[in-house]
């Protein structure tokens, strides 16, 4: 199947299309609130709730009976919440650390969670089936109520971010100076964490307990390498995760056996290596060619500046020099002797050199600079 | 109890050993999640392992994933050294990506794969007696049973060994290194083991207990001592406990034995956080509590020795003065009298010679910056507390 059939199947098959809309603003919605997950340090946060919400899902089906996802996932949210404000209460109030108090609420309610399913499974009820594709998410299951169900929550999001912005921003950079200016921080903490919390509970379905954590972070992580701006960098992210989602169903439906979820995580993945290495101000490739660069500029200004101190001592700068004398000064090398001379510092003539005045002058701030610099 | 119930039991507590001594230190050291992170990115390691050696048991195999669980966490360094991102932000990406991995492997390879994520993740503690290791013909017990035995015994070792070293380099890593112990070296010891232990233990009992049975029992531990000692050993206790009176109530519900292990750990856990003398939450909040009204009491008693006019010191005035509730005063007022600290004449409250010497001692302290001494001089003077 080629690129051209597969975007004219995307418009006419009903399954496809409900799952590309679906996980794309899954992702365009995690990664958004994933940013403010990121920046608040709370990275872990996404996979302890995650994890949280399946005693909650377990629970609405034995309350209710129903596997009306909307029910479940109320169920979800309420649990995730639980288990966010415990994991609070712990820290706050006793001195165990936060991954400590991460990984317990995670393993504890994933294990609670899995007694209830397994205590489910054994029940005499023939409806129970099909709860464990919350454990590994079934994008395949979407249906069109469901991706309706999404853009709500991601609408209002979006506008509750929007209403906010301010709060969530200066909240995020200066807490202290958020208190003092008298905002309520701890309604503000408490509205953005459960955003974070309704926007994990949301794509359980689609990716699961165990990958939801890597759709909040990977947009984000990769978003926060182009920029230094919150709102660009939130808008990248949601951009990233809606092309992870989007690009994840292609390759998944395209292909045998590939289920969505761990598909979508990895090419998360990827647009996060991507961006660790080709980011123009922070990635590491542009940080290694801007680290040797540097080495280069300064062994030119090492060569320049003993140039210099010879050309000193001589009452005509221009006084040529054999190139021999360079020869062990470290730093010296043919290709740095003829950048010089293509910056107009030093005139070549066969095997002598001579400083132009340009060069002198040159020199001579660099050095002062040095000395500045050093002061 | 049946053979087979009195061996998952056995495997269940030696799991929760194994487990608790390597847990102890992660969450002393503040590695806690990497538990988490290594108990899902082995995926991909048992995945390949499988294909090589199609025996889940084989050592290779364990090896091959302890590997994986090593990679994650120097992955997981490099990550974070390139400073592009946080620690936890590391984590949180490196686990998923290398678990989908391994889910991808194994959906790939589907029919040729006796092998399920949801085993892998989940486990099933039921199933371990039927798997028996048959040397020469003769039947020794569960394979799992010798699988996690060993990796006890040598966890076991190895803690005696080096005890003093993963102590110091745990509370102080400066000291460790002038010491010249290599705290690189005891970080990637304990890393290994708790790769090694994880992979060992997930066949039994699944990825997720392995990391509740790392976590919980000394996260409960740690709130009950401050003692590295009492606390390996209140952990090894709490895991076995869990262990056995898991097993019972899965038996009861007809449910997964591992999450009921972990539901009777969350149980304990839960009781601890609530109880725990010192550092439990109700401890915690009484304290409180009883902090706020000392300093209220000590505001007061500062109150009353500023002023000697009679005006001043009449209850109906102080009410109004101090701006307390009807209650709070109440409570600040029977403290300090209770204590012997003031006395009333005629509706006048003036500070007894007790009190008098108590609120000169606190001035004396503020005065010169020492109010932690405060807290000392309370046990000094007050019979009873607020």
């Amino acid at each position: 199947m080629n690129i051209k059939e597969y975007i004219e199947l995307l418009f006419t098959d009903y399954t496809l299309r409900t799952i590309t809309l679906g996980t794309a603003i899954l992702g365009a919605v995690t990664g958004m609130l994933g940013s403010f997950a990121v920046l608040r340090k709370q990275s872990l946060l996404g996979d302890a709730i995650s994890h949280a919400a399946l005693p909650g899902i377990a629970i609405a089906f034995l309350l209710t009976g129903t596997k009306d996802s909307n029910i479940l996932l109320i169920g979800a949210l309420v649990s995730g919440l639980i288990g966010t404000f415990w994991i609070r209460g712990i820290v706050k109030k006793t001195h165990l650390k936060s991954d400590t108090a991460l990984g317990l609420i995670l393993s504890l309610f994933f294990g609670f969670g899995m007694l209830l399913l397994t205590f489910i499974q054994k029940q005499p009820n023939a409806n129970q089936a099909g709860l464990d594709k919350y454990l590994f998410g079934q994008a395949a299951t979407l249906v069109e109520s469901d991706v309706w169900l999404m853009a709500l929550v991601s609408g209002i999001c979006l506008l509750v971010l929007l209403f906010f912005w301010k709060e969530f921003k200066i909240l995020l950079f200066d807490a202290d100076y958020t208190k003092t200016l008298g905002f309520n921080t701890k309604f503000i903490d408490v509205l953005i964490t459960s955003f974070i919390v309704l926007a994990i509970v949301l794509g359980l379905q689609t990716v699961g307990v165990v990958l939801m954590s890597a759709m909040l972070l990977a947009p984000a992580a990769a978003a926060r390498q182009w920029t230094n701006k919150l709102s660009t960098m939130v808008f990248l992210a949601a951009l990233f995760g809606a092309f992870s989602g989007v690009f994840g169903t292609a390759i998944s439906a395209t292909q045998n056996n590939l289920s969505t979820g761990p598909v979508i995580v990895i090419i998360a993945g990827v647009f996060v290596l991507f961006s660790f290495v080709f980011s123009p101000s922070r990635g590491l490739l542009f940080k290694q060619i801007r680290f040797i660069k540097n080495r280069r500029d300064l062994q030119l200004h090492k060569t320049l500046t003993f140039m210099f101190h010879i050309a000193e001592d001589h009452d005509n700068i221009s006084h040529p020099h054999a190139i021999k004398i360079l020869n062990n000064f470290h730093g010296y090398t043919r290709g740095t002797l003829q950048k010089l001379e293509k910056k107009n510092f030093v005139k070549l003539d066969g095997n002598m050199w001579s400083l132009t005045e340009e060069g002198y002058k040159t020199a001579s701030n660099l050095y002062n600079q040095q000395n500045k610099t050093n002061e | 109890m049946s053979n087979a119930q009195l061996e998952i039991q056995l495997i269940a507590s030696i799991v929760a050993i194994a487990c608790a001594i390597p847990g102890t230190f992660l969450v002393l050291r503040k590695m806690a999640m990497i538990s988490d992170a290594i108990s899902h990115s082995i995926l991909p390691g048992i995945v390949i392992g499988f294909f090589i050696t199609q025996d889940l048991n084989s050592p290779l195999l364990i090896l091959l994933a302890a590997l994986t669980g090593i990679i994650t966490v120097v992955l997981v360094e490099y990550i974070q050294k390139t400073g592009l991102v946080k620690e936890d932000t590391a984590i949180g990406l490196v686990f998923p990506t290398l678990f989908s991995a391994g889910v991808i492997l194994i959906a790939k390879n589907a029919n040729d794969v006796h092998l399920d994520v949801d085993a892998v993740l989940l486990g099933e503690l039921a199933f371990a007696p039927f798997d028996r290791m048959v040397i020469s013909g003769a039947d020794v017990g569960p394979k799992s049973l010798w699988i996690i035995g060993s990796i006890l015994i040598i966890t076991i070792a190895l803690l005696f060994t080096f005890f003093k070293e993963l102590k110091v380099s745990t509370f102080d890593v400066g000291l460790a290194a002038s010491l010249g112990f290599s705290p690189a070296v005891i970080h990637y010891g304990l890393m290994t083991v708790s790769s090694i232990t994880t992979v060992g233990a997930f066949d039994a009992v699944g990825a997720i207990l392995v990391v509740a049975l790392m976590i919980a029992p000394p996260a409960t531990a740690y709130l009950l001592t401050t003692n590295l000692k009492k606390m390996l050993l209140y952990s090894v206790g709490f895991g076995v406990f869990s262990a056995i009176s898991g097993y019972w109530l899965a038996h009861g519900l007809d449910a997964s034995i591992s999450g009921s292990i972990t539901t009777m750990l969350g149980i304990i856990f839960l009781l601890v956080y609530l109880f725990a003398p010192n550092k439990g939450v109700i401890a915690v909040l009484y304290r409180e509590k009883q902090q706020r009204t000392e300093v209220l009491l000590l505001t007061f008693l500062l109150h009353l020795k500023n002023h000697t006019d009679e005006r001043e010191r009449h209850v109906n005035h102080l009410n109004e003065h101090i701006n307390w509730q009807k209650v709070r005063s109440k409570t600040v007022l029977d403290l300090a009298l209770k204590n012997n600290m003031i006395k009333f004449n005629k509706n006048i409250v003036s500070l007894t010679e007790k009190g008098d010497a108590f609120t000169s001692q606190a001035i004396d302290y503020i005065i010169t910056n020492e109010d932690a001494q405060i807290e000392d001089m309370k046990d000094d003077f007050f019979l009873f507390r607020g």
